[in-house]
């Protein structure tokens, strides 16, 4: 395995930050502690000590994109006040209007949004990338009932992700719950285990492969059409600089060992035999307060809103925007009637999707036990209890405890 | 920014609306309008098919957009039609639309009723309020392929006579003789000779026969619940009713999140579903 000097870090990141945006963790200015993945500019400090606060899914899901612009172009009447009240005919009378009227009003112009460039994230964790790979099965899909997402794909494809090994972890960590733990490979690019002065280069993709050759990812910047898991083109460009990466004898570091939730295997059908207990879902969201942290910091919840915002009368765009399952208004629809009236209902439905109908239709748990919608819970719910109860609460009364 | 040509957009990316026109509006009742639009670009409406039960996404750029069933025949090539009940924001806008608005418009959506497995069968729709667009649809679609199916029986109820919709179609509907048609409204009211009843007593009045029968109702939730009722009570089993879902949607093709039922979505793998199907889910209506 190769090796890179702790030193050179900086100067790694200088060489992939001359064709990429590089994303990387640091401390916030001011935030007393708080780290959070940020683009790195020349000189910028990192902190790969602490775990960032919010996931990176924003480097593939941004909190607010744009999914197109639109323009009116007027040919006739103004498009008006689509929020104004309407003066209305009389009711049950149909209205005819004028044959011809077709092409007498306006037109529409459908301008796509800007392309992805490329971007590394650097020092994200194991559960961060295998977050990506998780989002993969649904957003990266070509076929399918209509999943297809160009904009996810293109982003997905620009992106270099070099990991960092845990080699401690924190309590609220828990992705030794799952198969792989902190040895996950999915996701990653590149992964830099820490050792003595540095740490060990592991290539999991042609892409980390690219870096420990080159110094450099060789992507273009106008490759971001190319499809997820495609090969890697050779730009031909020389590295700037001899090699960061060194031959090394030196022995890999012992990987970190998280809190277990024990009990994970058939939870699905754990999680359908409690279904319809109700008052064990209040039990469980008692203190839920909705404010939706969990669903923002989580590196898997992807749901999202579709708006439009206006510029003027003739100009606007159509952005999607994180949205949050424990919000009310989610699923309230227009005539009032809301399917999942209340925080049981919504964290319910939380948890099954992330532990049950996520993995029936895509083959993945839509969590990877990163820990940070424990560590950022305002009320110290912990999804590890929440988890531990259903799978007692499952084997029946007699056998689950007090809850 | 990058001018892309429309249809191009369209191919690649599923969240991005057709530019269309509104052609023509009808009013179907206080609150129910029927919009007729047409994509902009003639090659798109030449090629544009759905199937009955399928959806769309019916919006304005600026306002929004919302999910809607295509309420016109299959068979159509003028236009496609939704009726839309002006509730919230963006059905208050569109209902200010008319004859040559631009609008932006995603379908077809979801699944469709499945009239191949149906063949051969009698049909008996059961219809009440807005929930009949959807079976307007498929009413067009059976009556275009009337060969096929064996009975057809439509009952369609709306409180008042003033709260039917369609108007232009029922007459026609009335005087067929292949098909077996009532519209019956709540109460009793001066300016109405038909048939007076809710929804599902006429039904079981009716008593069409389940045998090689399917039954597919769609309406107001209550009426949807007593209809199953009925259904089950003159013999229908459940994988022979169907219905089809309303859920508050965003995306329409499986990734905002909202609109499951369990592990599936409404506006991917339905909205139709055999009551079989629904029973087996969560029950999150």
């Amino acid at each position: 395995m190769k090796f890179l000097a702790g030193e050179n870090i900086a100067e790694l990141l200088e060489r992939l930050s001359s064709r990429s945006e590089v994303w990387a963790p640091r401390e916030l200015r001011g935030s007393g502690g708080t780290v959070m993945f940020e683009r790195w500019r020349s000189g910028d400090p990192l902190d790969l000590e602490h775990f960032a606060s919010i996931s990176a899914k924003d480097m593939v899901l941004p909190r607010t994109e744009k999914l197109f612009g639109f323009s009116y172009a007027f040919g006739g009447a103004a498009v008006g006040n689509p929020f104004g009240t309407p003066a209305e005919p009389a009711a049950g009378t149909p209205a005819e209007p004028a044959a011809g009227a077709r092409t007498a009003g306006e037109s529409i112009r459908i301008t796509a949004a800007e392309p992805a460039g490329n971007v590394v994230l650097f020092g994200a964790r194991a559960c961060d990338a295998k977050a990506l790979d998780v989002l993969d099965a649904l957003f990266g899909q070509t076929e399918g009932k209509g999943y297809n997402d160009p904009q996810y794909r293109a982003r997905r494809a620009g992106l270099t992700v070099i990991t960092l090994a845990c080699l401690t972890s924190d309590p609220a960590c828990f992705c030794s719950s799952f198969e792989n733990g902190t040895a996950e490979k999915a996701g990653s690019d590149l992964i830099l285990y820490p050792v003595d002065g540095g740490f060990l280069a592991e290539a999991v993709t042609p892409k980390g492969e690219s870096i420990i050759e080159s110094g450099v990812n060789s992507r273009d910047k106008d490759d971001s059409a190319r499809e997820p898991g495609d090969g890697d083109p050779e730009t031909g460009e020389a590295a700037s600089g001899p090699t960061l990466f060194e031959e090394s004898g030196l022995e890999m570091p012992v990987l970190a060992v998280t809190a277990m939730v024990e009990g994970l295997e058939g939870l699905r059908q754990k999680l359908a035999a409690i279904f319809d207990d109700l008052e064990f879902w209040q039990a469980e969201t008692e203190k839920c307060i909705s404010c939706g942290y969990c669903t923002y910091a989580c590196p898997t919840c992807h749901c999202f809103n579709i708006h439009d915002e206006m510029r003027g009368d003739r100009e606007g765009e159509r952005l999607r925007s994180w949205d949050a399952c424990m919000f009310h208004l989610y699923t309230q629809e227009t005539s009032g009637h809301n399917p999942r009236p209340t925080l049981a209902h919504r964290y319910r439905n939380r948890i099954n999707h992330k532990f049950s109908y996520y993995p029936e239709n895509q083959g993945e748990i839509l969590c990877t036990g990163c820990g940070r919608c424990i560590r950022g819970c305002p009320v110290g719910l912990d999804i590890r209890d929440v988890l531990r109860q259903a799978v007692e609460a499952s084997a029946g009364p007699g056998e689950g405890g007090d809850r | 920014m990058t001018t892309v040509p429309q249809a191009g957009v369209k191919a690649t990316d599923p969240l991005v609306p057709e530019p269309a026109k509104v052609i023509k509006v009808i009013a179907e009742t206080a609150n129910i309008k029927t919009f007729r639009i047409a994509f902009d670009e003639p090659s798109l409406m030449a090629a544009f098919t759905f199937l009955p039960g399928q959806i769309g996404q019916l919006g304005i750029l600026g306002a929004g957009e919302s999910t809607f069933a295509i309420s016109s025949a299959p068979s159509g090539r003028d236009g496609i039609e939704f009726s839309v009940m002006k509730t919230g924001v963006v059905t208050s806008a569109i209902h200010e639309l008319r004859a040559g608005d631009p609008v932006a418009v995603r379908a077809p959506l979801g699944c469709a009723f499945p009239t191949d497995d149906w063949r051969g069968k009698n049909i008996v729709l059961v219809g009440g309020g807005i929930g009949m667009a959807p079976l307007r649809s498929l009413l067009f679609y059976l009556l275009d392929n009337r060969g096929h199916y064996g009975d057809l029986t439509l009952v369609y109820g709306a409180r008042t006579p003033e709260d039917l919709c369609y108007a232009g179609n029922r007459c026609d509907w009335e005087e067929r003789p292949d098909l077996d048609f009532t519209a019956t409204i709540d109460t009793v009211c001066s300016t109405w000779d038909g048939c007076v009843g809710l929804v599902p007593s006429v039904v079981e009045k009716k008593a069409p026969s389940p045998d090689n029968s399917v039954a597919v109702t769609c309406g107001p939730p209550i009426m949807i619940r007593y209809a199953l009722e009925s259904l089950e009570k003159m013999g229908f089993r459940e994988e022979q009713v169907y219905t089809t879902l309303e859920r508050r949607m965003k995306c329409g093709i499986g990734l905002c999140g909202r609109c499951n039922l369990g592990p599936k979505y409404v506006c991917t793998d339905g909205p139709v579903f055999s009551l079989t199907e629904l029973r087996a889910l969560p029950n999150e209506l």
